[in-house]
């Protein structure tokens, strides 16, 4: 009332405007309006690209390459999501509001306790993957354990982050009834919010086992071996043909993935609320016993895994060890500052790549999730007749090739490729992360979507408004929040990235780092990793306000 | 009290799958310790690498070209290396420059096939490691200068015309390639033209293959490579001469060659070093199996080289700022 | 007043931000009364419930249950005395995805350890007492229905069946049958009422005749004040008439 312009001008309509003018600016710092940016010259080479697709490699050693490749990435990343899904939650429970708030009551300690845990695991999730590689290669040399490490300290504090976010946007008024009834606080959280979020949850959990492989495929790179080794083999002598056929084999692992986590989030109950209109009996509910026939399976295949790549657990603590770590931190230190200047445009740079590729992402998919959702135009959402007509399921069946084929594809690669038809500069990058990303958000929007909440949509389709409307007033209300939530965090995730696409000259802080490394420049590298940790609490201090001020409204 | 016997049995399957979850549990710890002491028969093998690492020799490569075609020419030199030598020898692919240095230094690799730049900078980091042998074609090594024929950059004669790449867009291959990277751009500052001069950003395409791709595609109007990998691209017939050109070639330096690590000396004997040298430079291009490993090299022969041969590329990259 | 109150307010004011929801609550209630209270939608019955439990502080003013002050307790001694204190909250606050059983058996959580809680989240645990409790409320056959399941009013009942688990000395009933057809609405006020006679039942009521048959006492809220707190015989259909006046 003591503001009417505010009436008006709501959080979203706000923070909406913020976003197009940084995307506007970010697109200016591309260099989009100021000189030409596509090659046209260069397509006949994107064409052999593209037209290899159809002819990929079959011969009998390539293909018994490609199955032993898949099989090491496979288990690096049941080995890096076993352990990443460990460490998010434990910590995860740790640096949730809730936690601080509801079940600790903790007032005075809340700040202090939640922040501090919040700034600690912002460290790890700075740095990429690779450079966290690198870092451990330098302490335990040529092992396995290197790869399985490197993926799961990253990941681990981003499940963790991400835990403590859907835990927090759990409703909390059961737990809350429970504690007001006497319940010791933690008790509750056990009894109430854990069971409520456990399938988001779970199906975050699979998406992490996703992104393992993707991850393990990149850091074939520093001699994990697996896809990712073969991938750079190939690319690195243009092979085309030998590239699509590892492209295919990424490709099949990744819908694998998907696949199994939509089955068994089928038999957990998840999809059931799809049920409620089909004329499936529905089934009696048998949660708890298939989650527990779950674990020997899951525990079996980490087993498994953990034996065939044969990680050496003795060097985790060795002397050796901490030799060469106390030596590696020597030479780290002290930092060096002299290109400190060089970091503001750099960082400036990073920042509007990141925020392209994040637009080009979640654009991309917000249109690619409504026809993947399972849910949406098949059983009967949207098409109330509920029988499964050819087009609807034509329509999920492209669009979830589309967003796998873009996801499985690693950004470095994209980029690659876009730089045949575009000139150089961080637009190319931009582009190579926004197609990566585009097919991870995609994925995780259809996702939300397949866990919306049917029975107020169910209620809004039966008193005949029309479709649009539906989708107007009760689906992307009911979406956007947690779309929203995502494209924030996998925004982070992109300027952690763009150390990826520095490789292919795409700019940014990401290219610093690349010449400090080759160059074993530690002492200034560990200065740019100082800027991409500030840049890190900057997006993470940026997305808490948006979406704080976006659920106040 | 219908609903009893309905619990009784979830219960009872309840049971049997927490034992059975527990009993796979305990499998694992036996079989995830034992795996530490198991010993490897394949040389990919690394969890047993603690324990054999003093009898095994661990020779290793950075993959500048024909990667996928050097993983063969290992298995081939590592057995014919494990013949002369009367010791076991595996090799461990790495693809990253920096990662095989960082191996090197870590003691993982023994010896391994270092391009100029990488080879000083693995020097540099493990005293006493020593340059031991290289190509004969390494000895006199040169890059060349490549430009898309739209660009309407001219052949030049010497050096100092590098300036007609001022106001170009301009690509190297990776940041630690001594053809691809130190040496042009060292010879570009002699010609004075710097970084800065060039359209954008200086590209690093990563690889000598890619370089050729990206100014053949104009994305970038000029790049720089290899002559060799250059040379050997021509022959397949792989390049597309009316699009790109050379047009320069650089003056000779020294590039490839393969370092050894001090750490061999303890464990197989001083006079190791001299072993493998003795056996790199007795292959022979007449024995057929031998001729097959020189050519993956693409070498006629191997010649002993020191380190002193580098103090050039060392000094280059400090100025450079690629040694610090 | 013939012993001492079993909950007491004094004076209270309770905002929220701006907006204040209830002005100078005073009021006393002893063991085993049965109150009502009345007031049309948004007078802050809810409110005056979620304050009497602990859940909301006053602004100003003083709230005491079984003598103590509410909020200078320990948090521990804060957990006691709300473990005597059973609510039925309007919007129910169920765990949706959980069965029937471990809704009702969320009763017992106050003094059972966490072990306990989370084993029995996997084997439901005092099954009996949750298919009594069940059956008191008309619903023992939906005992491992998933909550969210269940229609509105069985959903309802559940939460009743919570709180009968819980067993407190103070039940707290927000709207309790506002989803129950008239039949099933008498047996739940029935059950609520009749348990002991030693317990206490601060109802929030829309229907002011239930609220006349069941309960002793009346409190009538308008627009966060207390308009009127009588003996139910003493209320006049002036006051109701009053009381949802426009
Ligand atoms: N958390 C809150 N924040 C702000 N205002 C609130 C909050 N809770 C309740 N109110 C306001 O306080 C007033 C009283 O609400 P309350 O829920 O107590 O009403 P009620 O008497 O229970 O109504 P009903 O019969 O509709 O349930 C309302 O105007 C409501 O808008
Ligand atoms: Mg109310």
């Amino acid at each position: 009332m003591s503001r009417p312009a505010s009436r008006f001008i709501s959080p979203s309509l706000q923070w909406g405007m913020i976003g197009l003018i940084a995307i506007a600016l970010s697109l200016w710092q591309a260099g989009l309006f100021r000189q030409t940016v596509v090659n046209f010259n260069g397509f006949p080479l994107l064409w052999r690209f593209v037209a290899a697709s159809v002819h990929p490699d079959l011969s009998y050693d390539l293909l018994a390459t490609t199955l032993q490749a898949s099989l090491v990435t496979l288990a690096y990343a049941v080995c890096g999501t076993f352990l990443s899904v460990t460490i998010g939650a434990i910590a995860g429970v740790f640096c949730s509001e809730v936690w601080w708030l509801e079940v600790l009551r903790a007032k005075r300690l809340r700040y202090f306790g939640f922040h501090s845990v919040r700034a600690i695991l912002a460290f790890p999730r700075a740095i990429h993957e690779l450079i966290w590689g690198l870092f451990f290669l330098n302490i335990w040399g040529l092992d396995p354990l290197v790869a399985v490490a490197a993926i799961a300290i990253p990941f681990g504090a981003i499940t963790a982050k991400v835990f403590s976010e859907i835990l927090d946007e759990t409703p909390r008024q059961p737990l809350l009834a429970l504690i007001n009834s006497g319940v010791a606080p933690i008790t509750a959280f056990f009894y109430t919010l854990l069971p409520q979020a456990f399938l988001n949850l779970l199906s975050y959990s699979f998406y992490r086992f996703e992104c393992s492989i993707r991850s393990a495929a990149v850091l074939g790179i520093i001699g994990a071996g697996g896809l990712g080794y073969e991938i750079l083999l190939s690319l690195q002598s243009l092979r085309y043909e030998q590239l699509w056929t590892f492209f295919y084999a990424l490709l099949i692992l990744n819908g694998g993935v998907d696949i199994a986590s939509a089955t068994l989030r089928n038999q957990l109950g998840c999809a059931s609320r799809i049920d409620l209109n089909s004329h499936r009996p529905t089934k009696r509910n048998i949660s708890n016993s298939r989650i527990f026939s779950l674990f020997p399976i899951a525990i079996a295949g980490v087993a498994l895994s953990f034996w065939y790549i044969q990680p050496d657990l003795s060097k985790i603590g060795s002397p050796r060890s901490q030799q060469l770590l106390h030596q590696i931190v020597q030479t780290s230190l002290p930092p060096n500052f002299t290109g400190i200047a060089e970091l503001i445009p750099l960082s400036v740079e990073t920042v509007a790549m990141s925020v392209l590729a994040i637009a080009i992402a979640a654009s991309g998919g917000l249109l690619l999730a409504f026809p993947a959702a399972q849910i949406f135009l098949l059983s009967g959402l949207l098409n109330r007749r509920g029988n499964a007509n050819l087009f609807p399921l034509v329509l999920l069946v492209i669009a979830r090739i589309v967003l796998l084929l873009c996801r499985a594809i690693p950004a470095p690669i994209w980029a690659l490729v876009v730089l045949y038809v575009l000139f150089p500069g961080i637009l190319p990058g931009a582009i190579g992360l926004g197609l990566h990303n585009l097919g991870i958000l995609g994925r995780l929007f259809a996702e939300v979507i397949e866990n919306l909440e049917q029975p107020p949509l169910k209620a809004l389709s039966a008193g005949g408004t029309p479709n649009s409307l539906v989708f107007l007033y009760g689906v992307l209300p009911a979406t956007m929040p947690r779309f929203l939530a995502y494209t924030l965090y996998r925004w982070e995730v992109c300027m952690r990235e763009t150390v990826i696409v520095g490789l292919v000259g795409a700019g940014g802080l990401g290219r610093l780092l690349t010449e400090q490394l080759s160059s074993f420049d530690y002492q200034s590298l560990i200065v740019t990793l100082g800027a991409f940790l500030v840049l890190t609490f900057l997006v993470d201090w940026i997305s808490g306000r948006v979406r704080r001020s976006l659920r106040a409204s | 009290m219908w609903y009893l016997p309905n619990l009784e049995i979830s219960v009872l399957q309840l049971m049997k799958r927490l034992l059975t979850s527990a009993f796979l549990f305990l499998s694992l710890l036996p079989l995830s310790a034992c795996s530490n002491n198991s010993s490897p028969n394949s040389s990919a093998n690394s969890a047993a690498q603690t324990k054999t690492q003093t009898k095994t020799f661990v020779t290793g490569a950075i993959p500048d070209q024909d990667a996928e075609k050097l993983q063969r020419l290992y298995g081939k030199l590592s057995q014919y290396l494990e013949a002369e030598l009367k010791t076991p020898v595996s090799y461990k692919p790495v693809t990253d420059y920096t990662a095989a240095v960082t191996a090197f230094k870590v003691g993982d690799l023994d010896m391994v096939w270092f391009g100029g730049l990488t080879g000083v900078q693995a020097r540099l980091q493990v005293p006493g490691a020593e340059a031991l042998a290289q190509r004969d074609i390494d000895a006199k090594f040169h890059s060349v200068f490549i430009a898309n024929k739209n660009s309407g950059i001219q052949p030049i004669n010497n050096l100092k015309e590098l300036t007609v790449l001022k106001g170009h867009s301009f690509t190297f291959g990776s940041e630690s390639s001594t053809s691809g990277r130190l040496m042009p751009q060292y010879f570009l500052q002699q010609a004075g033209v710097t970084l800065e001069d060039f359209k954008g950003q200086s590209g690093f395409s990563q690889n000598h293959d890619a370089t050729i791709a990206l100014v053949t595609a104009g994305t970038y109007d000029a790049g720089v490579l290899n002559e060799q990998v250059w040379q050997k691209r021509l022959q397949e017939g792989k390049i597309d001469r009316s699009k790109i050109d050379v047009i320069w070639r650089s003056p000779e330096y020294y590039d490839y060659h393969w370092v050894i690590s001090p750490s061999v000396k303890q464990r197989f004997g001083d006079d190791f070093p001299q072993k493998v040298q003795t056996a790199l430079m007795k292959l022979d291009p007449k024995v057929a199996e031998q001729k097959e490993i020189l050519e993956l090299f693409g070498a006629t022969k191997f010649v002993p080289t020191k380190n002193e041969n580098y103090a050039r590329i060392e000094q280059v990259g400090r100025e450079i700022g690629k040694i610090k | 007043m013939s012993s001492d109150p079993i909950i007491s307010v004094d004076r209270v004011t309770l905002q929220f931000g701006q907006f204040t929801a209830l002005t100078d609550i005073s009021l006393h209630i002893v063991a085993g009364e049965r109150v009502a209270l009345v007031g049309s939608s948004g007078a802050g019955k809810s409110t005056l419930i979620r304050l009497l439990n602990g859940t909301l502080e006053p602004t100003r003013g003083e709230v005491q249950a079984f003598g103590q002050k509410l909020h200078q307790l320990k948090p521990k001694h804060h957990r006691q005395i709300q473990r005597q204190i059973g609510t039925i909250y309007q919007q129910l606050h169920l765990v949706d995805n959980l069965r029937v059983i471990h809704n009702v058996n969320a009763g017992h959580l106050g003094h059972w350890s966490f072990l306990k809680a989370l084993i029995s989240l996997i084997v439901p645990l005092d099954v009996a007492t949750a298919t009594q409790a069940l059956a008191q409320v008309g619903i023992p056959e939906k005992l491992y229905d998933r909550t969210d399941r269940l229609s509105g009013g069985q959903q309802q009942r559940v939460a009743i069946a919570r709180v009968l688990v819980q067993n407190p000395m103070v039940i707290l009933a927000d709207e309790p049958i506002s989803s129950l057809d008239r039949e099933l609405s008498r047996e739940v006020m029935e059950i609520l009422c009749n348990c002991q006679s030693s317990r206490t039942l601060i109802v929030s009521l829309h229907d002011v005749d239930v609220a006349l048959r069941y309960c002793d006492r009346m409190i009538g809220l308008r627009r966060g004040r207390i308009l009127f707190d009588a003996p139910s015989t003493a209320v006049s259909s002036e006051m109701i008439a009053d009381l949802y006046r426009l």
